[in-house]
């Protein structure tokens, strides 16, 4: 038979009459996306993501479905092309509802995969929860800790039980708790390259860790005399044991090419232009340690709230009484202030608050344990003199109301014309955040911070910086997520390329506070229980010693809290052709916007699920039961927008479609999938 | 002398209540014959009466059930009589439906006594291929929308010299506005039927659908009618074969138009297009070879043969021969269907035969909903396939909607997709999802919260509509929308620059007031404004008006108006 020329993107090929140009194209291995062809079934030509142009004709044919003529000339990776086949799913994601990722991932600065780690816990799987957590959070007993939870303010549990999310933090806790130490992961061969690390706080840890993933080994270099930064000088022992600390600073030196050198202090004993030669790149991760002034007159005499807390880590949570004790300012820092003042055994703790306890920006829960620990709060004051009285110190505060929003979105406190009153203490404690010292040589933003590209932490030549020194003062997981990316920035760096994040985008259906419980999508109906209330320790023990406040969650608590997880993720987000396409098309759910339609997802069948909302409507499974499987249980229902997928005679499909599954299996998104995940 | 009397009874007669006429009639006059006929397409007149004497025809209009307008009629008074609009006449060419609404649609022997059948006796005469050629001389393109040339597509199917054959008459006239395939089977139904006995004598069809939507009652049974007179006539047998005829219902989808959605329609599934090809002419009704013409395109067949290709090919221009019929509808005088020559211009069409108002107009929507918006400056365009293609518009299937300078072009484009979106059958992205955000966007504009960037959205999206859609639907659609923005883009920016309409449609864009200057206080107003927005002193309050314009029609002195300049969230 005579075979017909073709020519696609300028290159010959040849074909049988009745091929269509997508076979052609395969054939020869020119990669054409595709949402709703399949082989098993005659052509939907419903997606129009497989366009190609026809150049002589001018025209945009579907490739899946158009066929070759003798001397046809194709073009498939045309700027036009492209556009087009964006322009197809940009629409296709505009209708397209439902959630890639769990709201919790997508909450977590460091894209853990939370749904993932909770449903190992869920099952007793901890060793396996650990894997996944330390995929991306490399100080999982700490983090575990002392997380300020951002996923669980964002967990749609929350629309079931408002205020109680899933533990989410306690699963990291109590797998680390009990693998981390006899957990090593793979680790390849050490290659030639070494890194300087400078610091070894969690940015600094992290970057290390994730290096050495890579087979990239590295020096740390510490200004003080054991590692951990902030985990070990700033938060404070009853929150985090210093026991624990070492045992993940172990496991850095346990995987081997990683070495520390403490008492290093950069501009002092080391150089950052000597470091820059002598190693193939650095990462500066040195924090923020310089406590943010208070403005107010005399203020010399009051301690720095970071300073001082760095002084009792260092003479091992131990210390003489301060007395009365003033704290000023409203952060973790300030709480960490007064609640070590109360274990000091200071029977007279106050925190002084510019505007109100709403604004504060302090974990609401440590502002409550605080509370229950005896610490005092006056709000709105703000501190204008401190000075010496006696052998005592009085300070003097002005009384505030609150104006117009500022930046941040809280209400600026405004003063008020003569309201200033004075009070003496023994120790005040200015707790107004930190700031950044940058080392020599570093560029600085106007913050003062170091001016790192966000995408890589890239600052300039071989130096790269991540975590508190960047971004100012964070949080540790937000620091270890810098950190890791300083490390895939470094190694595209040694490769020759610059890192970029690879583009990925995430549909959802909102946050949990604009949805209703009927709006929520379930596998199984999830259980109705309460969160597992973490256990404390006496409240005797917690205001006279630093002993950890609060018990791990038991291996048990962890299953009954797993429980609560509503697996908020889509069936096929690693399957997806949607999903894929879109980000290979630099497409976008918010490319172009429009009204959904909102589909009640059918969860009728035991095994099988049917989301609506998920469906591109390229009736795919209604020829695959038709065509192959011979059933036609399926069909489509309306027209238009409002086209959607409908079972036959609108009941559930049979029970023994669960043991064919063609449907689910040939479906390019998740409107149809198995209603469990592994 | 009174010979007999006609009554139109046809659709657009009996919304005007010719029913009532018909019966009064029927009970009044014993010794004349009363005959129902179709539609001579002065539809603004109906219910219209034809009386036939010997000395020539005499029209009534709008003619009353009851005694005095009988007698006037019967005494051939000229009260009431219908003069036929004398440039209407004139600029007219009446061929295709020389006999619509002239004769009793359901009788064989009037059709026949009018020359009906001649041609399919004729054609009978000469080999199928013979009668391919002269509608190739003839030039006839198919009036269905596509304009593809007839003789060319019945020469594809006859190609196939074995097995079954199937022919298949789109009668699905979904354009909102359209009726002249309605009105054409209503009236000449065996006109239609001897276009359809002809082609299946020149391609060797076996087999004949005719899909009519099902609100057209009476044109389905005018066609089964005619088709029992064929059957006890035998001249449904051709060439020795018994062509089977059957009528088929259609629920009405305006995609099912669509010829491949037409077959799977017809074949009893959803009907939704696909990609083509395979032409239907080569796979089609069960996978057998089926052709597809419109009715007009059936009905234009027996002229065509009666007067030879030659002589059906002086009328027209280059390349769009003879004639076409056009649904006349909107903001014009004599609404109505005409029959003019290709090539007359559109201007002819709306101020001559339409008699609209010269200055009022500020264009036409030629095409259907998706055809394309003319403007009042290029009203001297020939109206044929090409010239009005080159303009974004389409010759469509003959729905000519006259837009007087009154309405807002942004609505109006938004008017008509609204239509073609919520008919896309909802196959391809594009079409499904595109037009519904097109039409969103124009939502947006015509509530006064479009942006600049929303035009660059339109003119970016519309032609990927287009490029990306499967049918003609998707593919035509996006036309209102991109011709209006072509030809009135001054107006949208308005819309979303000045947050004015000019035309003083868009209800968002506008406030009601009331010219105290003017207003004698009767209190109308007051009482018929349905959510209470009127002051006792005569004040709307346009943040609860909902523009409803009740107030304004009840005013007996006309000073309550729309204003420009209310922008309301
Ligand atoms: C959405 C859509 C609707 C259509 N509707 C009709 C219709 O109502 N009547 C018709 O004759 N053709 C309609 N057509 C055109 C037909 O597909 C086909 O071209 C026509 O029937 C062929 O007949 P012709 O060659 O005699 O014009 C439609 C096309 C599309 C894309
Ligand atoms: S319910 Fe589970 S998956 Fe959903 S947000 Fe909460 S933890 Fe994540
Ligand atoms: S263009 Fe529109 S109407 Fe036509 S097949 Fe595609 S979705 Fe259906």
């Amino acid at each position: 038979m005579n075979k017909i020329k073709i020519r696609i993107d300028q290159k010959e090929f040849s074909g049988n009459a009745g091929d269509t140009i997508l076979k052609v194209a395969q054939e020869n291995r020119i990669s054409i996306p595709t949402l709703c062809h399949n082989d098993k079934i005659s052509p939907t030509t419903s997606c129009f993501v497989c366009v190609v142009k026809d150049v002589k004709t001018g025209r945009f044919l579907p490739s899946c479905s158009a066929t070759i003529t003798e001397g046809m000339e194709i073009e498939s990776d045309s700027t036009e092309v492209f556009e087009m086949r964006q322009a197809a799913l940009n629409l296709l994601l505009s209708e397209h509802g439902g959630d890639c990722e769990a709201p919790c991932t997508i909450a977590c600065p460091a894209h853990a995969q939370v749904e993932e780690y909770v449903r190992a816990g869920k099952n007793g799987m901890t060793l396996e929860a650990l894997k996944i957590i330390k995929k991306r959070i490399p100080l999982p007993m700490s983090i575990g800790r002392v997380c300020p939870r951002f996923c669980e303010k964002d967990c749609r549990r929350n629309v079931i039980d408002p205020g109680q999310p899933v533990a989410i933090n306690e699963f990291k806790r109590t797998s680390a708790d009990i693998h981390f130490e006899n957990y090593l992961e793979e680790l390849p061969e050490l290659s030639a390259p070494k890194v300087a690390i400078i610091g070894a706080g969690p940015a600094g840890y992290a970057a290390a860790y994730y290096l050495r993933l890579d087979g990239i080994g590295s020096e740390i270099f510490e200004r003080l005399e054991k590692p951990g930064g902030m985990l070990r000088y700033g938060i404070p022992e009853y929150r985090l044991p210093k026991a624990i600390v070492d045992k993940e600073y172990a496991h850095l030196e346990k995987m081997g090419g990683i070495t520390m050198h403490y008492n290093q202090e950069l501009g002092k004993n080391l150089q950052l232009d000597q470091l820059k030669k002598k190693y193939d790149a650095v990462i500066l991760t040195i924090g923020s340690w310089k406590p943010g002034p208070m403005y107010a007159e005399g203020e010399d005499l009051a301690l720095g709230g970071i300073h001082w807390l760095e002084m009792i880590a260092r003479n091992g949570w131990t210390g003489e009484n301060p007395g009365k004790t003033i704290v000023v300012g409203g952060g973790n820092t300030a709480m960490d202030c007064v609640r070590t003042a109360v274990r000091l055994g200071s029977n007279e703790v106050w925190c002084y608050y510019r505007r109100t306890e709403k604004e504060m920006p302090a974990e609401a829960i440590e502002i409550q344990e605080a509370k229950e620990e005896g610490v005092q709060f006056k709000f709105l004051s703000a501190p204008v003199k401190v000075e010496k009285k006696g052998h005592r110190l009085a300070i003097t505060f002005q009384e505030m109301k609150l104006g117009e929003p500022d930046a941040s979105g809280r209400r600026r406190p405004v003063p008020i014309e003569g309201s200033e009153y004075t009070v003496e203490a023994d120790t005040i404690i200015a707790a107004i955040g930190q700031q950044t010292i940058p080392p020599e040589g570093a560029k600085v933003n106007r913050w003062k911070d170091i001016d790192a590209n966000r995408k890589n932490y890239h600052m300039e030549d071989n130096v790269f910086a991540a975590g508190d020194c960047v971004t100012g003062p964070a949080t540790v997981v937000e620091a270890v997520a810098a950190g890791r990316i300083a490390a895939l920035g470094v190694k595209a760096y040694l490769e020759g390329n610059e890192y970029q994040e690879p583009y990925t985008i995430n549909v959802t259906r909102g946050l949990w506070q604009s949805l209703k419980k009927e709006d929520l999508v379930y596998l199984t109906a999830p259980v109705e229980r309460t969160r597992e209330a973490l256990e404390f320790i006496s409240l005797y023990d917690r205001k006279t010693s630093f002993k950890e406040v609060t018990l791990s969650f038991t291996v048990d608590q962890l299953k009954k809290e797993g429980e609560r997880c509503l697996e908020c993720s889509c069936t096929d987000k690693s399957t997806c052709k949607l999903k894929k396409h879109a980000e290979t098309y630099l497409a976008s759910p918010d490319g172009i916007l429009g009204v959904k339609e909102s589909y009640n997802a059918d969860t009728r069948h035991p095994a099988i699920l049917l989301d609506r909302n998920k469906c591109i409507k390229c009736g795919t499974c209604v020829k695959i039961c038709k065509e192959v499987v011979n059933k036609s249980l399926l069909g489509f229902g309306n027209r238009g927008f409002e086209t959607n997928i409908i079972t036959a005679f609108g009941e559930s499909l049979p029970d023994s479609c669960a043991d064919c599954g063609e449907c689910i299996e040939n479906c390019p998104t998740g409107a149809l999938g198995w209603k469990i995940k592994s | 002398m009174i010979n007999r009397i006609k009554i139109g009874t046809g659709s657009c007669g009996i919304a005007a209540g010719a029913d009532e006429v018909l019966a009064f009639f029927q009970e009044n006059i014993k010794d004349i014959d009363i005959v129902e006929v179709g539609c001579i397409g002065h539809c603004y007149a109906e219910p219209l009466v034809e009386v036939e004497t010997d000395t020539g025809s005499y029209f009534y209009s709008n003619v009353q059930p009851n005694i005095a307008s009988l007698q006037r009629i019967l005494n051939l008074e000229e009260i009431n009589q219908l003069t036929f609009p004398k440039v209407r006449k004139e600029k007219e060419l009446v061929k295709v439906s020389r006999l619509a609404g002239r004769i009793n649609p359901v009788s064989l022997e009037e059709y026949k006594a009018n020359h009906g059948y001649k041609a399919l006796t004729k054609a009978l005469q000469v080999a199928p291929a013979d009668v391919i050629d002269q509608v190739k001389i003839g030039g006839l393109r198919g009036r269905g929308g596509g304009g593809f040339p007839t003789g060319m597509k019945w020469s594809f199917l006859a190609k196939h010299k074995t097995g079954e054959k199937v022919l298949i008459c789109n009668a699905d006239e979904g354009d909102p506005g359209a009726f002249m395939d309605r009105s054409l089977m209503e009236s000449i139904p065996h006109q239609v039927m001897e276009g359809m006995l002809i082609a299946a004598h020149a391609t060797g069809a076996t087999q004949i659908f005719i899909y009519v939507r099902a609100e057209y009652p009476l044109a389905i049974r005018n066609l089964k009618i005619a088709i029992e007179q064929l059957q006890n006539t035998k001249l449904h047998v051709i060439d020795g074969r018994e062509i089977v005829i059957t009528v088929k219902e259609g629920a009405g989808a305006f995609v099912c138009g669509e010829e491949t959605a037409m077959i799977h329609s017809l074949e009893g599934y959803r009907g939704i297009p696909r990609f083509r090809p395979p032409f239907p002419t080569d796979s089609g009704y069960k996978g057998h070879p089926s052709l597809i013409n419109n009715v007009e395109t059936f009905a234009n067949i027996p002229v065509l043969i009666n007067e030879g290709g030659e002589k059906f090919a002086e009328v027209g221009t280059e390349k769009s021969k003879g004639t076409k019929l056009f649904a006349l509808a909107g903001d014009l005088k004599y609404s109505g269907i005409v029959e003019v020559p290709m090539g007359i211009t559109i201007g002819e069409v709306v101020y001559e035969i339409g008699g609209a108002e010269k200055g009022s107009v500020k264009a036409v929507q030629i095409g259907g909903p998706s055809g394309g918006c003319i403007p009042e400056e290029h009203f001297d365009t020939p109206i044929d396939y090409d010239s009005l293609g080159k303009l974004g518009a389409i010759m469509g299937s003959g729905g000519l909607i006259v837009i007087g300078k009154q309405r807002c072009i942004v609505e109006t484009a938004r008017y008509f997709l609204d239509f073609t979106s919520r008919e896309s059958c909802g196959k391809c992205t594009f079409c499904r999802v595109g037009n519904v955000r097109l039409l969103e966007t124009l939502e947006k504009i015509t509530s006064g919260n479009g942006t600049e960037q929303d035009l660059e959205f339109l003119e970016d999206m519309g032609p990927k509509i287009i490029n990306g859609s499967l049918c003609g639907l998707g593919k035509s659609a996006p036309n209102p929308v991109l011709s209006t923005l072509r030809f009135f883009r001054s107006e949208y920016l308005e819309h979303v620059n000045e947050k004015k309409c000019r035309a003083l449609e868009c209800n968002k864009l506008v406030n009601v007031y009331i010219d105290k200057a003017i207003c004698i206080q009767c209190g109308a107003c007051l009482k018929t404004c349905p959510v209470n927005a009127i002051s006792d002193d005569f004040i709307v309050d346009n943040t609860v008006c909902t523009r409803c314009n009740s107030c304004i029609e009840v005013c007996p002195k006309n000073c309550i108006s729309r204003t420009a300049g209310g922008y309301h969230e």
